[in-house]
Parts: structure tokens; C-alpha cells; sequence
């Protein structure tokens, strides 16, 4: 009798699971598994019949050439100070908008508007604001009697221009869950520190930050991933230019893959990143209590 | 300033005596905390407001060399968008897209996320930690062999073919939030319909299922909203059918210099976007956030 039930249990558990895994088993395992195949041949869709096993031979071309140490250090360059840049700003924003009281709901609806409008449109935005000549940006700076940038055009400006996007566009993510964790937060030892005399600053930082970081650890995971993997803004502002400036990993495999279809090569830049992407993602999210199913049944 | 030993009217000992700095930083914190909040906004806003304005200006203005903040609004950019009709069909393609995307993702997405939040299974944890890996998949990862896979079958330049990438980024998501949203209702709910003597499903589609629906909702909105403004997989998957990032990508191409058209273009686009933050804001929060706030 009970193991009947508990056939029926694990009958409808796994009916209710086939769909979407089968799915998304098909649209996300096996395109893995095909791109793991194409990186080990030298599969081009400008001669897709003359296929030919290269074994890690696309790995060790990648690995010695100068364009991959080159995209992989604008991508860590640019996620590194993007997701920092929204850190601090982030947060800061939340602790201030927590002892806020007037206007909240409306700040809060304009902080949400940057990543939730369509990002070509914000894209295209910037791309006329930054504009040397007739730009908005230039002409406020000058205004201000500071000197024009040139903000796309020279290649080191390019990637803090591409930074300012991403942290306008994703400041308010960080933000978000910050203002989330601080209004879960225990007050408790917060008031305890400072009935002993603590400082704000101090009770911030010794109290507040520590009990937020679960909080933070979430946010800063999911927005590197995403920064890693950012497409629409480069692609959009300046397409890894001037010259390979901003050409960042996901830039690289796209030009390889799409426009030159080298889908040999492009697969194992890829691969690549998938890798990059699963240990960063085990290293941390696993110790974050996010899989824990909570009902029981 | 000295040290004083204060006490309050109750007697106790007020261990920190205020000096006159701190003083000062009480009476301006709140108007210094209120100002640089109104700037982070308007810093949000800026980039909004003034696609709004390259809009309604004419060209003279807003081709202007010191760019103009004042200026005489008109509503030519927008006839003009409008009456050339290349808009509709990139808001008739995006429109199919999104809807089928959404219908779709919800359909297999919400099986899955009810179990997982409800049903304590061998596995689930980690079957839940996958489910959300597909979502940090780098995108080229998958558009490379989707890519072939379109070439080579026909899947290229087809509503189908586009509706299968979008589920594909879309579906991690929706399982996801659908997730928390069933994980804040009481399990009371399915206890007593099983005392009731409903099946597994029936509990499922009777009794979880109409309670979920405000989540439900807000999760549609959010897959919507991906995959309204989704650009990698439409611009690489198809050329004829057009969505509405891909079709403003093409125009920035092409005119470079009508940018008022182009900002009336953008505009368009924006407003079922902008709507949405409106009505649902505090859904989208959640959804925007992964679920990390609720």
C-alpha cells in the first residue's frame, strides 16, 4: 500500500519534471555537448563538407594567440570594475534610501528603469550622447570647463565608456537587492552596537555589511556572470573597436563564429567561458542557501 | 568640546555627548542623503529624458553643436516613423515572438517549478542548481551550435526557429521565479485537499495552481519583457523577420544621422516596456532580482 503511494508520488514528480528538463536538456545539453564537438574539429561554414578532427588543436591556436590574452583581459578588466563600480555605488545608494522617507516608491521606480527598458534603445541613447561633436556628454563637460572626451574613439576611454553604460544600466540590480536585504535585515545588533557608542560608520560597516553579505554575494555572483558574458552594449557602442580595444571573450568567439563561421574555433572560445562561468558559479553560489526546497510534501 | 557627563530625564547615562561637528552632520545628513538619491535618479533618468527630447526635435536641433535643452517640440520624427511602416513589422514580430515564448515557457516552466518548490525529491536541490546554471550559460555558447543547427535544417528566418532560442534563455528564468512564488504559499493548501482526497494533480491544478496566479502573472510579464527586448539570438537567428532591437540596430546602421526618427523609433518601442514598470513594479523587482528580493 505505501510503496504504491509512493509510486504515484514519484510517478507525478516526475511527470511534472519531464517537460521542461527534456526541453531545456535539448535547447541547452546538447547544442553544449555539439559546441564541446565542434571545438575539436576545424568546422567552418565556408567549407562545411571538409570537416577534420583537430583534437586540441583549436585550444592550443587559441591559448598561443595574442587576440585570446588580449579579449581575456578586456573581459576581465571590464567585469571586474563594472561589478565593483556597482558595488559600491549600489550599496551605498540602499543604505541611504533605507533611512529615506519622503519619495520613496518614486526613487525607487527610477532606479528600476535602467535595466528594465530595452537595452538597444538605452544603447543607441548613449551612443548619441557620446557623440564627440554634437554629443550631450561633451558638451556638459565643457560647460563645466573640463576637456572633451573623446568617449568611443580612443581606446582607452572606450572600455570606461562601455563600464559607464553596464553601471548605469546594472547599479540598480546591486542596488535592488541591497535595499531587499536591508529591509530583512535584524535591527537588533544594529541598536545594541549603538547603545555601546558605535559610530554610524562603524556599526555599517562592522554590523550591517557582514550581516548583509548572503545578500551581496548573490548579487555580485549573478551580475559578473552577466558581466562576463555582456554582448549588447559592446556590441552596440563600439564592436570591440577602436581596433580590438573592447573586444572582449563573447565579442571574439561572435566575430570567429557568426561573421568569419569558423565554428571550429569559436565553439572552443566558447567552451572556454562556459568553463570559466561553471566554477565561478560552484565556487559560489553553492554556498549561498538559495537550493534548499522549503516545503516539504 | 569639553567632556560632560550628561544623564536624561530617566536617570540613565547618555554615553556619547554630541560634538559640534556631529551636530552639524545630523542636521545636514538627511538634505545630503535626499540629494544624492535625487541625483542617482536623475542619472537613471537622464539617458530617458533625452532620447524623449532628440524625439520631438527637428533637425536643425537636435543636430545642433551645443546641444539644445530648449527647443520648439514637434511631432514630425514620429509621423514620419510611423507613416514609413517599417515599425509595425518589427512590433508585429516581437509581438508573435514574445506572446509564443511566453506561452510556452509558462506551460513547461510552471510544472517543474511547483514540484521542485513543494516535492522534497532525491536530487532536487541540485536538479533546481541546473535548471538555474542554464541561465548563466554564455549565450555564444549555445548560439554557435544553434547557429548550424539553423542553417542547415531551415530553421533560419522562421517564427519557430526564434521562439525555440527564446524559450531556451527564457525557460531557466520562469522556472526559477515561479519557484519562490510557490514556496511562499502555505503547504496547508495541499494538505488539506489531500485530506480532501485530491490527487497529486488535482492539489497541482485545483488548488496550488489559482492561488499562484498573481506570480503567475508577474512571471508572463517578465518573460515577455526578455523577450521583448532580447537582441543576440534575433539578430543572428533571422534576417527577413525583424524584432524590434534587431529593426533599431538596422536603422542605426543605415541612417546613421536622422536621429530624431531614431529616437521616435526608440520611444515607440519603449512604451509597452514602460508600461509594464508602471503597473508592475513590484513584481518586476522580484523578477529583475532573480527572486533575491521578495
Amino acid at each position: 500500500m505505501r510503496s504504491s503511494a509512493a509510486r504515484s508520488r514519484n510517478r507525478f514528480i516526475l511527470l511534472m519534471l519531464a517537460p521542461a528538463t527534456v526541453l531545456l536538456a535539448g535547447l541547452t545539453l546538447i547544442p553544449f555537448i555539439v559546441s564541446v564537438g565542434f571545438s575539436l574539429t576545424n568546422y567552418s561554414l565556408t567549407a562545411p563538407n571538409d570537416i577534420a578532427f583537430v583534437g586540441l588543436g583549436n585550444y592550443l591556436a587559441l591559448f598561443s594567440s595574442s587576440e585570446f590574452w588580449n579579449a581575456a583581459w578586456v573581459t576581465v578588466q571590464f567585469t571586474v570594475v563594472a561589478v565593483g563600480l556597482q558595488l559600491v555605488l549600489g550599496v551605498g545608494i540602499a543604505a541611504l534610501l533605507h533611512h529615506e522617507t519622503r519619495a520613496v516608491s518614486a526613487l525607487r521606480l527610477i532606479y528600476l528603469l535602467p535595466m528594465a527598458i530595452t537595452p538597444v534603445a538605452a544603447v543607441f541613447t548613449f551612443r548619441m550622447m557620446f557623440n564627440p561633436t554634437l554629443g550631450v556628454f561633451n558638451y556638459i563637460l565643457k560647460s563645466m570647463g573640463l576637456p572633451a572626451q573623446d568617449w568611443l574613439g580612443s581606446p582607452t576611454m572606450a572600455l570606461a565608456s562601455l563600464i559607464l553604460v553596464d553601471s548605469w544600466q546594472w547599479t540598480p540590480f546591486i542596488l535592488l537587492i541591497a535595499a531587499g536585504g536591508l529591509a530583512a535585515l535584524d535591527e537588533e545588533p544594529l541598536e545594541a552596537a549603538r547603545m555601546d557608542g558605535a559610530g554610524p560608520m562603524a556599526i555599517f560597516f562592522q554590523h550591517t555589511l557582514p550581516m548583509l553579505f548572503p545578500y551581496l554575494a548573490v548579487a555580485i555572483v549573478f551580475r559578473s556572470i552577466d558581466a562576463f558574458k555582456t554582448f549588447d552594449i559592446i556590441f552596440v557602442l563600439t564592436n570591440g573597436g577602436p581596433g580590438i580595444a573592447t573586444r572582449t571573450l563573447n565579442l571574439l568567439a561572435y566575430k570567429q563564429g557568426i561573421e568569419f563561421l569558423s565554428m571550429g574555433y569559436a565553439a572552443a572560445i566558447a567552451i572556454v567561458m562556459l568553463i570559466v562561468t561553471i566554477v565561478a558559479s560552484q565556487l559560489f553560489l553553492r554556498r549561498v542557501d538559495l537550493f534548499k526546497p522549503k516545503a516539504a510534501l | 568640546m569639553a567632556e560632560m557627563s550628561m544623564t536624561d530625564p530617566m536617570g540613565r547615562q547618555i554615553l556619547q555627548p554630541l560634538t559640534a561637528t556631529t551636530r552639524i552632520a545630523r542636521a545636514v545628513a538627511p538634505w545630503l542623503r535626499r540629494l544624492i538619491l535625487w541625483v542617482f535618479a536623475i542619472w537613471c533618468l537622464f539617458p530617458i529624458y533625452w532620447l524623449a527630447t532628440m524625439s520631438l526635435k527637428r533637425q536643425v536641433d537636435a543636430m545642433a553643436r551645443t546641444p539644445r535643452f530648449w527647443f520648439q517640440p514637434i511631432w514630425d520624427n514620429y509621423l514620419a516613423v510611423i507613416s514609413a511602416g517599417d515599425i509595425w513589422g518589427y512590433f508585429g514580430s516581437s509581438l508573435i515572438v514574445a506572446l509564443a515564448t511566453t506561452a510556452v515557457a509558462l506551460a513547461l516552466g510552471i510544472p517543474t517549478a511547483y514540484v521542485l518548490a513543494r516535492y522534497r525529491f532525491r536530487g532536487n536541490s541540485d536538479f533546481g542548481f541546473w535548471i538555474l546554471s542554464t541561465r548563466m550559460t554564455p549565450p555564444v555558447a549555445m548560439l554557435i551550435p544553434f547557429f548550424v543547427l539553423y542553417v542547415r535544417t531551415g530553421l533560419m528566418d522562421t517564427y519557430p526557429g526564434l521562439v525555440i532560442a527564446h524559450v531556451a534563455i527564457n525557460l531557466s528564468i520562469v522556472v526559477w521565479l515561479m519557484k519562490g512564488f510557490f514556496e511562499d504559499l502555505p503547504s496547508e493548501l495541499e494538505e488539506a485537499a489531500f485530506m480532501d482526497g485530491a490527487t497529486y494533480f488535482q492539489a497541482f491544478r485545483q488548488i496550488c495552481l489559482p492561488v499562484a496566479l498573481p506570480g503567475i502573472a508577474a512571471v508572463a510579464i517578465l518573460s515577455f519583457l526578455f523577450s521583448w527586448n532580447e537582441f543576440l539570438f534575433s539578430l543572428v537567428l533571422s534576417n527577413e523577420i525583424r524584432t524590434v532591437p534587431v529593426g533599431l540596430y538596422s536603422f542605426v546602421g543605415y541612417q546613421q544621422v536622422r536621429w530624431g526618427e531614431l529616437s521616435a523609433s526608440a520611444v515607440l518601442m519603449l512604451v509597452p516596456v514602460l508600461a509594464f514598470v508602471f503597473i508592475f513594479q513590484k513584481q518586476l523587482v522580484r523578477g529583475l532580482t532573480m527572486g533575491a528580493t521578495k
